[in-house]
């Protein structure tokens, strides 16, 4: 602030003796009159507002208004007396009289005293917390007293009658049989009944059939794969990574299962959420409860902004959005409210702070996304247990390449169909793709071939060529990701009797050879082999250079090899030599087409020697089958089960608010806590040096206690949101100031009271609604025939009393799994790998093109498909199928051209309706007999007279084809009454 | 809600659902009622029905032209003579700096020479000849800056606002506020390279939360393909043509209107019916927006239509002029590709290792294309109503990439271009620092790029809002200034 000058009318001010001033007649009147339009409740000039006593004591950004006792040091008397115009409150108008600026200046001489009076207490009270969803849930007893009802009188229709009647309204009658079972089938299961299902309700006289239905349907495996759909939209998850190199994530599907298996075993929805939360520290030797915390990493990750680039700055910004999503989607998710506002600033609505918003981040800070070993005892097993075949193997081999004298094959060190990670030193069965960030000339040791010293990316120093110091797959025993020849000359070294060693552009493998000496008894030898490209002819012009190097001195090398050379080896290695390390480089041009390989690399006696003994032709024969039952114990090794989930480091790195949500611009520090507003348990989850696992436990444990008072609302919430097309609450994800107020705020507490009752049981909560007379009305609109519809309607158009059911239209996953369904081919597999409906290219960023094989792999439930972010399924997104990018707990629901198209003209759609004909072909002998099963399958009932007379022409002029076609576009197959 | 609140995010308009929309005006259920429904059902069948902006627009439809990779602003629009004489001298002294991939080179002027055009002067380097011939057409932004040097987010942030997936795109937001001028082709339509996808694939126009119809459809001009995905049955199952067709198509709506008149009230079911209709308009508008054949051999001259590499491009631009002519509201192009690795050369601008060999390639694909699109939409007076665009998600640095002839990513400076549809031409706003490095004078973001394109449309950018998840979402976010300086 800059500094004053006081005019001399002002100075008497300054010698006037101090006298008791009457803040609420003298004071307030001031501060009302002239400051508050700025500084009051709408607006906050400079946050500072004096309508009340706390926020006048707080202050503004620049600190205290005033100081008591000191009026010249009170920034509020130097505004009000300020001749600066740009300075002088209040800004607009005339100054404040010379009478009311010495009371003012008196008052804060006196001690500024404020009396409190009501206006003041109420201030006090922060009116966001009076909000209903953060009150404690009312029990069952306590509403039935609001009712004047005995809690056992209590029930889903006492309430929705009770709001109903309030307003002369009532409820639709029950639905017919028919509608009933289509409804609950698609609603509990993802699927339509069977003509034959539906026939045996319909005519079922026991007065308990209903319920039966439900029964059935609940302890159907079908119902986690349906309801599982709705947990993984809310978790955006997906099999690959999304952004820009957008690369896979082959064992995602682990927690998908989770997922389905837990609902399907009706997993108390506490410990459901805990397990996902901090599974893996709750029950550390529970596998099960570590896949779970594949939640935590189901969104999107940008590959190239945290691990690719080398700059720092854009690696934290990377990391920031990472952290955002991840704790937004535990909050959101769990207690449907939206946080992220407070990346930047407070939340403008909620009582959420930024700095509580931080505290959260720190809960998260020690976790990233990543591939987790799912059993780490087994794994360490599988690992040991390939260093020992491998070993066993080479020895084998050596043994044999001693006896022969063919010499000793290099490429059988590395186990068959396997390949070295340059980044780590493992062997892997996997194709790997492009590698941008693997450090240059760092050796990596490669435990599980041990005659190979070690691996690294080569970037110079002379001889050895400076490069790119990219890299494409690995060192391996197999032709290499993306090659296209494995000839060279006349010879394919792919097939029986000739062995290649694969070393694409920018590799190098040093080998020990002193210890291939020992295992080989060869004592001088000669390394020959023939190098060249694994390149189509059409391959676009590139050069490559191929060095040898023994005792780190150079042997041999071909510089600028073009892609039509070969180059000869055949290296002498005398007795003394100890190391040999051979060098494949991108030849200057970067590493595009540059799949060098070794055609028969061979460590040969210097002098072939001749053996010819029985005794030594049978130790042979033992020898080879010994080497060969060895490789089929190693191909039959299983690779360790992995999950994509988190990867946690024990002491998290300190956490600090970052300005305006800028990475770059750090406040304070924060600890581990959760939202000050919530009182139903302490809100530290540690501290700065609690370790990483126990930040996430306290979090579950804090989001899961039976007296959060949002996280059973939300649920029982996001349940009836599916069960009948809306929530009570219409924002399932925001139960904050801004959502939607419940329609039936006692309902929702009796339900979530309900929720805890039955031990957080899901089913049990299904079953309560669907049970319900209000899940069973009509869903018709009626109107024209009842009296009370018209009503209804002109009440309550939104149907929010739910005076009837809502008619829903299938969501994408359940019209392609009701066409599979329908047409008989739906393939009932459950678990596992997910099915991949796109060719996959691997590239620097990776290509999928999808393509519609009439297969049955690709005719499991759509729950299975295998996700991927940057390429959406055009047919499942034509049909509303969400971008997992996003939390969606409610789908959109549009009606457009392009869904017409895709509906009639798709080729799944057109393959489903050949297969319907097929079937129907199979079941029925006559044209009649055909048609009217093929309404029975699609539509689950009799055709009519009229639908009849339209059908028989069309299948007599185009065939039953047609008619199934556009059966399944019908409207009455896309919609649920 | 109010526009001058500095956060706007915090306010919600409650988002109406068509349903709840229906059910409301369905109250009364007289034959009025009932009428209007039946309207609304058509309106529904097409909610790209042409919509009032919030106020009258320049410009009718946008084309966008995207050039993915990072486009070097200082070897092409960006004229930075000091650089010419810091040639070679080393740019970090200090060796502070790490951008995306590398540390800083020295000091690399403009791989090609730079020259005054037209009657506004402006500099052009001779990489686009072409264009330079329609500067005064043109305004530039000259101090456009991104949050990220990622391709990935920056794309997302270029074409969204945000540097995370699953925003709405532009084109996306304007359809939900304006709709289509006519409803015989979809109105968003996107022409992705042949070669391939950007960086980020498919959801750079994707409709995030917004509902489906909004995203961007995509067109395919390979012969061997249909230009609308599913537009009609696969060879797979040629016989479906025709009266066949017909036929068919005649049964479904016969058991949708039997199935729709036991349920009255239902307009989600008539719109569905609709759909049907619309589709079948479609299947004959579009092949006719995407056959070039009839256009005059001048034209395919002006567009290179025959040349390899120059050609697709062309043919991109062509079409995009045909598309607007139709009644699509945006259309957007994109330069280059992202998967690719068929060539040596890169795929898009991203040009690390060689400037000279990649921006030397793409270069005259994008002077071609656009300039001919400029000069075409000039001749049929389009241009007045078209607003053009061309942008790339960040800028290349001043400095050369190591020891090497190429430049690292630069997300604190970069050009856009707009020309058309209420712009004023030959005009530019805000600049870089002396080497190009960073915006220097009245930084902007693709937000104020963002804002000014929707102004043009008529849209506020402060008003078109969609509530998701607890926040009116907008496409600016909370930012964003219309830049007046280049309107007409």
């Amino acid at each position: 602030m800059k500094s004053f000058f006081l005019p001399q009318s002002l100075c008497l001010f300054f010698t006037s003796t101090v006298v008791a001033i009457d803040f609420d007649k003298e004071i307030r009147p001031i501060f009302q009159e002239h400051c508050i339009e700025c500084h009051g409740e709408k607006k906050q000039k400079g946050e500072l507002r004096l309508d009340a006593k706390p926020f006048a004591l707080k202050g503004g950004h620049a600190g205290a208004a005033w100081v008591a006792g000191d009026f010249a040091k009170s920034p509020l008397f130097q505004r009000i007396t300020s001749t600066d115009d740009e300075e002088r409150m209040p800004p607009k108008g005339e100054a404040l009289s010379p009478e009311q600026i010495a009371a003012v200046k008196a008052w804060i001489e006196s001690g500024a005293v404020w009396p409190e009076n009501l206006a003041d207490r109420a201030a006090a009270v922060d009116k966001r917390l009076q909000h209903w969803s953060v009150q404690p849930v009312k029990v069952a007893s306590a509403l039935a007293e609001t009712f004047g009802l005995k809690t056992e009188l209590l029930s889903i229709d006492s309430f929705i009658k009770a709001s109903l009647s309030a307003k002369g309204l009532m409820m639709s009658p029950e639905a017919d049989r028919r509608t009933l079972i289509r409804r609950l089938w698609f609603d509990l299961v993802g699927l339509p009944p069977t003509p034959e299902r539906v026939d045996q309700f319909v005519r079922d006289t026991d007065p308990r059939a209903y319920e039966t239905l439900v029964d059935e349907l609940l302890a159907s495996p079908h119902y986690g794969e349906r309801w599982a759909r709705h947990w993984l939209d809310i978790a955006h998850y997906a099999d690959t990574h999304g952004f820009e190199r957008d690369q896979l994530r082959p064992n995602a599907w682990r927690y998908r299962d989770y997922v389905i298996e837990s609902l399907n075993a009706d997993k108390p929805y506490h410990e459901f959420l805990r397990e996902q939360i901090a599974g893996d520290v709750i029950r550390a030797d529970d596998q099960k409860a570590l896949i779970a915390t594949g939640f935590l990493a189901a969104g999107p990750w940008d590959f190239v902004g945290q691990v690719e680039t080398k700059s720092d700055m854009l690696k934290r910004a990377a990391r920031a959005g990472d952290l955002d999503d991840m704790v937004t989607q535990v909050i959101t998710s769990t207690m449907g409210i939206t946080i992220n506002c407070a990346r930047c600033h407070d939340h403008k609505l909620d009582p959420i702070t930024q700095q509580e918003y931080y505290s959260l981040w720190s809960v998260f800070a020690g976790v990233k996304r990543g591939e987790r070993e799912v059993n780490a005892t087994e794994s360490k097993r599988l690992a040991a247990e390939k260093v020992r075949l491998s070993d066993a193997i080479a020895q084998a081999r050596t043994k044999i390449a001693k006896l022969t004298g063919e010499g000793f094959e290099l490429a059988s060190l590395i186990p068959k169909d396997s390949g070295i990670d340059l980044r780590n030193g493992s062997i892997t069965k996997d194709k790997l793709g492009y590698f941008r960030d693997i450090a240059a000339n760092k050796k990596v040791s490669v435990p599980s071939v041990p005659s190979a010293l070690s691996v690294f990316l080569p970037n110079g120093p002379a001889p050895i060529p400076a490069t790119s110091g990219h890299f494409w797959d690995t060192i391996a025993n197999r032709p290499l990701n993306g090659q296209r020849s494995t000839t060279l000359g006349d010879t394919d070294f792919a097939i029986k009797g000739h062995t290649m060693l694969a070393m694409h552009a920018n590799s190098a493998i040093t080998f020990d050879l002193v210890k291939l000496r020992e295992q080989s008894g060869l004592v001088a030898m000669r390394l020959t082999g023939l190098v060249g490209f694994g390149v189509s002819k059409e391959a676009a012009a590139s050069r490559a250079d191929f060095t040898v190097l023994m005792d780190a001195e150079l042997k041999f090398q071909k510089l600028k090899l073009r892609k039509d050379e070969t180059a000869v080896l055949d290296i002498e290695l005398p007795a003394t030599a100890k190391t040999l390390t051979l060098i494949a480089t991108d030849g200057g041009d970067g590493i595009n087409s540059d799949l060098l390989f070794i055609g028969d690399p061979k460590l040969v006696p210097k002098v072939t020697e001749t053996r010819s003994t029985k005794a030594e032709a049978l130790a042979l024969k033992s020898l080879r089958a010994e080497a060969q039952k060895l490789e089929s114990e190693l191909k039959a090794l299983p690779e360790p089960a992995k999950v994509f989930a988190i990867v946690s480091e024990t002491k998290p790195p300190v956490v600090k608010v970052q300005r305006r949500g800028n990475p770059e611009d750090e406040g304070v520090e924060v600890v581990p806590a959760a939202f000050a507003w919530a009182k139903h348990a302490p809100v530290a989850l540690g501290d700065n040096t609690t370790l990483e696992g126990q930040r996430r436990r306290a979090l579950a444990e804090w989001i899961t206690h039976p007296d959060n008072p949002l996280t059973r609302r939300v649920l029982v919430n996001r349940l009836w949101h599916h069960h009948f097309g809306q929530g009570l609450v219409t924002t399932p994800s925001d139960f904050g100031l801004g959502g939607d107020k419940p329609s039936h705020p006692e309902l929702l507490d009796w339900l979530a009271d309900e929720f805890l009752k039955s031990g957080w049981s899901l089913k049990h909560m299904h079953k309560l609604i669907v049970m319900s007379a209000a899940f069973r009305q009509q869903s018709g609109l009626g109107f024209s025939r009842t009296a009370a519809a018209k009503a209804a309607a002109t009440l309550d158009s939104a149907n929010r009393l739910l005076w009837r059911q809502n008619p829903r239209r299938l969501d994408a996953e359940s019209l392609n799994d009701a066409v599979l369904a329908v047409s008989g081919t739906l393939n009932p597999a459950m678990g596992g790998p997910g099915y991949r409906d796109f060719n996959y290219t691997e590239a620097y960023a990776p290509i999928y093109d999808y393509i519609t094989p009439d297969k049955p792999e690709l005719w499991r439930r759509s729950i299975y498909r295998f996700i991927v972010r940057t390429t959406p399924h055009e047919f499942l997104s034509t049909l509303d199928c969400p971008d997992p990018a996003n939390l969606t707990p409610a789908r959109v629901n549009t009606t457009t051209a392009l869904q017409a198209l895709t509906l009639s003209n798709n080729d799944f759609m057109l393959q489903q309706a050949r297969h319907l004909v097929t079937r129907i072909e199979k079941e029925t002998d006559s044209r009649a007999a055909a048609i009217r099963r093929a309404f029975a399958l699609a539509f689950q009932r009799d055709a009519t007279a009229t639908e009849l007379q339209a059908a028989i022409p069309l299948v007599t002029e185009q065939g039953l084809f047609a008619l199934c076609r556009m059966l399944i576009n019908a409207n009455e197959f896309v919609y649920l009454d | 809600m109010n526009p001058n609140s500095a956060f706007p995010c915090g306010q919600r308009e409650q988002f109406v659902t068509r349903r709840n929309f229906l059910w409301e005006l369905g109250g009364g259920l007289g034959g009025v009622a009932l009428a209007a429904m039946m309207n609304e059902a058509q309106a529904a069948a097409n909610p790209l029905a042409t919509k009032a902006g919030h106020h009258s627009a320049k410009a009718k439809a946008v084309i966008q032209i995207f050039c993915p990779g990072g486009l070097s602003h200082v070897d092409t629009w960006d004229y930075k003579p000091e650089l010419v004489k810091r040639q070679g001298k080393p740019f970090d002294v200090d060796g502070k700096l790490q951008f995306f991939a590398s540390k800083p080179g020295n000091c690399q002027q403009s791989w090609w020479p730079f020259r005054q055009h037209g009657e506004c002067g402006r500099w052009i380097s001779d990489l686009f000849p072409k264009l330079a011939q329609r500067v005064d057409d043109m305004a530039f932004i000259h101090s456009m800056q991104s949050k990220t040097a990622l391709h990935g987010p920056a794309m997302f942030m270029a074409n969204s606002g945000f540097i995370l997936p699953g925003f709405p795109s532009m084109g996306a937001w304007v359809t939900y506020g304006l709709g289509s001028v006519g409803d015989d082709l979809p109105a968003f339509v996107v022409l992705p390279d042949p070669r391939g996808l950007p960086p980020g694939g498919v959801i750079n126009w994707g409709a995030g939360f917004l509902p489906a119809i909004h995203q961007g459809t995509t067109l395919q001009t390979d012969v061997e393909k249909p230009p609308i995905a599913d537009l009609f049955p696969s060879k797979n199952f040629a016989h479906l043509r025709g009266k066949t067709e017909q036929a068919s198509r005649d049964f479904l709506q016969t058991l949708n209107r039997a199935h729709a008149a036991e349920r009255p009230g239902n307009s989600e079911l008539e719109a569905r019916i609709s759909a049907y209709e619309l589709a079948a308009r479609l299947q004959l508008s579009a092949p006719d927006a995407t056959n070039l054949r009839g256009e005059s051999d001048a034209t395919k001259q002006l567009y290179k239509f025959d040349h390899e590499d120059i050609g697709t491009f062309g043919r991109q631009c062509l079409l995009a002029r045909r598309l607007v002519e139709r009644g699509v509201r945006f259309v957007q192009i994109f330069c280059g590709a992202e998967n690719t690795g068929a060539k040596k050369i890169r795929p898009n601008w991203d040009s690390h290792e060689d400037i000279i060999r990649d921006h030397g390639y793409w270069g005259p694909i994008l002077d071609t294309g656009a300039a001919a699109l400029l000069t075409d939409l000039k001749s049929r007076g389009m241009l007045e109503s078209t607003l053009v665009m061309c942008t790339s998600e960040f800028g290349r640095q001043p400095a050369a990439q190591g020891a090497g002839k190429g430049r690292d990513h630069n997300a604190g400076a970069f050009t856009a271009w707009l020309a058309g549809g209420g712009i004023k031409g030959g005009t530019a706003y805000g600049s870089t620092d002396a080497l190009g490095f960073k915006a220097a004078e009245n930084p902007a973001y693709c937000y104020d790029l963002h804002a000014t394109a929707l102004h043009l449309l008529g849209l506020n950018h402060e008003k078109l809002s969609f509530y998701n998840n607890g926040i009116n979402r907008r496409l600016t976010d909370v930012h964003g200034h219309v830049i007046k300086e280049i309107l007409a």
